[in-house]
């Protein structure tokens, strides 16, 4: 017990370094969390949202017509949360090994790399509004271009409609995979340099072909920078919006209706706040999952070198 | 011989998937652009069906009116004054911030580090959708007992936006503190450095395209943002994120205005962008290892 007190004396300027962002964190996302949490087992609505505190209780109500699938309501929040996933595969995987790809020709020396390197980031800095505004208007039936090549090069005989029906979900997947494998490249090409040159240089002498030495030096040290991206991106994914609301609007329908885009109308253009809470309630469930997975494969607290 | 002709087809082929790269990237930049310079009547009487009426990469009728116009139906320009001090904002609060909690991770075994380090990485993970509706309501009901208008102001988005970049700040810069050996700071103690003297004197300097990276990743964060601002914003203080879907409404497609908007809503990030990616290709790994 003294050894713990004079531990924490003996670091008590790191405590000082986090309270700033912990009060962030304690204001911004517990505070909120837990009152979701209260709201979700609320009838919380239009006439309640001005004092949350007089909405109804009505224990479980919420979640068992969120997820009924007999229900209009829990019918398409489920498949809201498999067409997350079906998305969120693709995209991840898709765009994980473009990146890698694309991070390891970088890598090598060539004209003009620099400018490459540049480049290579537009997607990923540009807004996302403006992308997906712009693959709208790509992705346009009659006056967009996607149309136009697929046509010109036979791969379809009538102009496709891409933004309405079943096939909207793929428009958005090409979209989102543009937009997202440079930021995976550029945190790729950033562990790509913290290999040390001597390596390679010794495994040259040591005669190691081209896939020895991305086998045996680049993929292993490149692990860790993995698998936290690997977290990020399936974290990030399930609260996949912009490129969904952007491209398709508030209601995408239902072929390519994800979490947010249900809960937001839900809450916000039918007032169902209670509703609204319970599905995001579940949807953090089910993240609990996958991050509990994760952060014990990462062990934060671990002192590494 | 033999030698010289494997490097060349090598070097050949380097060139081939660089080219390859930079078409896929730059394609719906050029789309963007050729539109921009479109006539409505152009845009809208294209079509992919008929021989002649395709829509071009080349504008038929080159005109600049949707520049002219371009803050006429859309008030565009006070949407990008109100998106510049959101982000300027943020970015800023998160580099302070972000730079003190990722030290005192990577640095200190503290007691409560793994709790903090785990709490830091499950905020990343809340989607948040999650927190929109408590958000919401929490904003209403603050000003209702305490009369501070939240929703609807600069410094009330300001606080939403840094925390949510704090969480991935943090867990981003702790990898690149990481990265800095140890005994680089041990050196600088036994120097005479206090604990936290190294952190400005050492470690920030070595950091900076950690830094550089999480500043970017907050003011764009907040340029982009939708979900938050499409619920948080009102007349004050809307994004250019939402301003520039406005162009397209159930009455009228505006597709050659919201190009050019869109050109206009890129180019701070890209300008800003442009100006610290020297810090970024910089490599600081490379110079501390090398050093």
């Amino acid at each position: 017990m003294h050894l713990f007190i004079q531990k924490i004396k003996k670091n008590r300027i790191a405590y000082y370094l986090i309270i700033p962002a912990l009060i962030c964190m304690i204001l911004v996302h517990i505070l909120p969390m837990l009152w979701g949490f209260i709201i979700s087992f609320s009838d919380l609505d239009l006439y309640t949202i001005s004092d949350w505190s007089k909405a109804p209780f009505i224990g479980i109500g919420n979640y068992l017509e969120g997820l009924d699938i007999n229900s209009p309501t829990g019918g398409r929040f489920l498949r809201s949360l498999w067409n997350i996933t079906y998305y969120g595969i693709a995209v991840i995987s898709i765009g994980y090994f473009i990146g890698l790809g694309v991070a390891l020709i970088l890598n090598q020396e060539f004209i003009g790399r620099t400018i490459v390197r540049g480049l290579i980031l537009l997607p990923y800095i540009i807004p996302d509004s403006v992308a997906y505004s712009v693959w709208r208007f790509m992705f346009q039936a009659r006056i967009g271009i996607v149309n136009k090549y697929l046509l010109s090069w036979g791969l379809i005989s009538e102009t496709k409609v891409w933004l309405v029906g079943d096939k909207s979900i793929y428009a958005v997947m090409v979209a989102s995979i543009w937009k997202g494998w440079p930021f995976t490249c550029l945190i790729l090409l950033a562990g790509l340099q913290t290999i040390p040159f001597e390596l390679y240089d010794a495994a040259k002498i040591d005669g190691a072909s081209i896939w020895q030495q991305f086998r045996y030096i680049t993929f292993p040290l490149l692990m860790p920078i993995t698998s936290v991206l690997l977290l990020l991106s399936t974290l990030w994914n399930f609260n996949a919006f912009n490129q969904f609301y952007v491209m398709l609007g508030d209601d995408p329908g239902v072929a390519a209706e994800v979490p947010s885009t249900l809960i937001l109308r839900e809450a916000f253009n039918s007032f169902h706040y209670g509703i609204g809470a319970a599905m995001s309630v579940i949807l953090m469930a089910i993240m609990l999952i996958f991050s509990i997975l994760y952060i014990k494969k990462i062990r934060p607290g671990e002192v590494e070198h | 011989m033999n030698r010289t002709t494997k490097r060349l087809t090598e070097r050949i082929f380097l060139y081939f998937a660089v080219i390859i790269i930079l078409i896929s990237v730059l394609v719906p930049f050029a789309w963007m652009i050729s539109g921009s310079f479109k006539t409505r009547l152009e845009i809208q009487a294209s079509d992919s069906k008929i021989a002649g009426k395709e829509p071009s990469w080349i504008p038929r009728n080159f005109t600049l009116v949707n520049y002219k116009t371009v803050n006429k139906e859309v008030k565009i320009f006070d949407y990008f004054k109100n998106s510049i001090i959101i982000s300027l904002g943020t970015m800023f609060f998160s580099v302070v911030i972000a730079t003190l909690a990722a030290y005192a991770i990577s640095r200190f075994s503290f007691p409560g580090r793994t709790a903090y380090s785990i709490s830091v990485l499950s905020t990343q993970m809340f989607p948040g959708i999650l927190f929109l509706i408590p958000y919401f309501v929490m904003f209403i009901w603050i000003r209702k007992i305490i009369g501070l208008p939240m929703r609807d102001t600069y410094w009330g988005m300001i606080f939403t936006y840094t925390s949510f970049s704090l969480p991935f700040s943090i867990w981003m810069l702790r990898g690149y503190l990481n990265t800095i050996p140890r005994e680089i700071d041990e050196q600088a103690q036994i120097d005479g450095c206090s604990k936290a003297g190294a952190l400005f004197r050492v470690i920030i300097p070595l950091a900076r395209p950690g830094i550089a990276a999480v500043g970017i990743y907050g003011f764009v964060m907040a340029w982009n943002e939708v979900l938050f601002a499409s619920v948080l914003t009102g007349n004050e203080t809307t994004t250019v994120a939402i301003g520039i879907l406005r162009y397209i409404t159930a009455q009228e497609a505006r597709w050659g205005g919201m190009m050019a908007a869109c050109i206009l809503v890129s180019l701070p990030v890209l300008i800003f962008f442009t100006v610290l990616q020297k810090q970024f290709v910089q490599g600081l790994v490379a110079g501390a290892t090398k050093g």
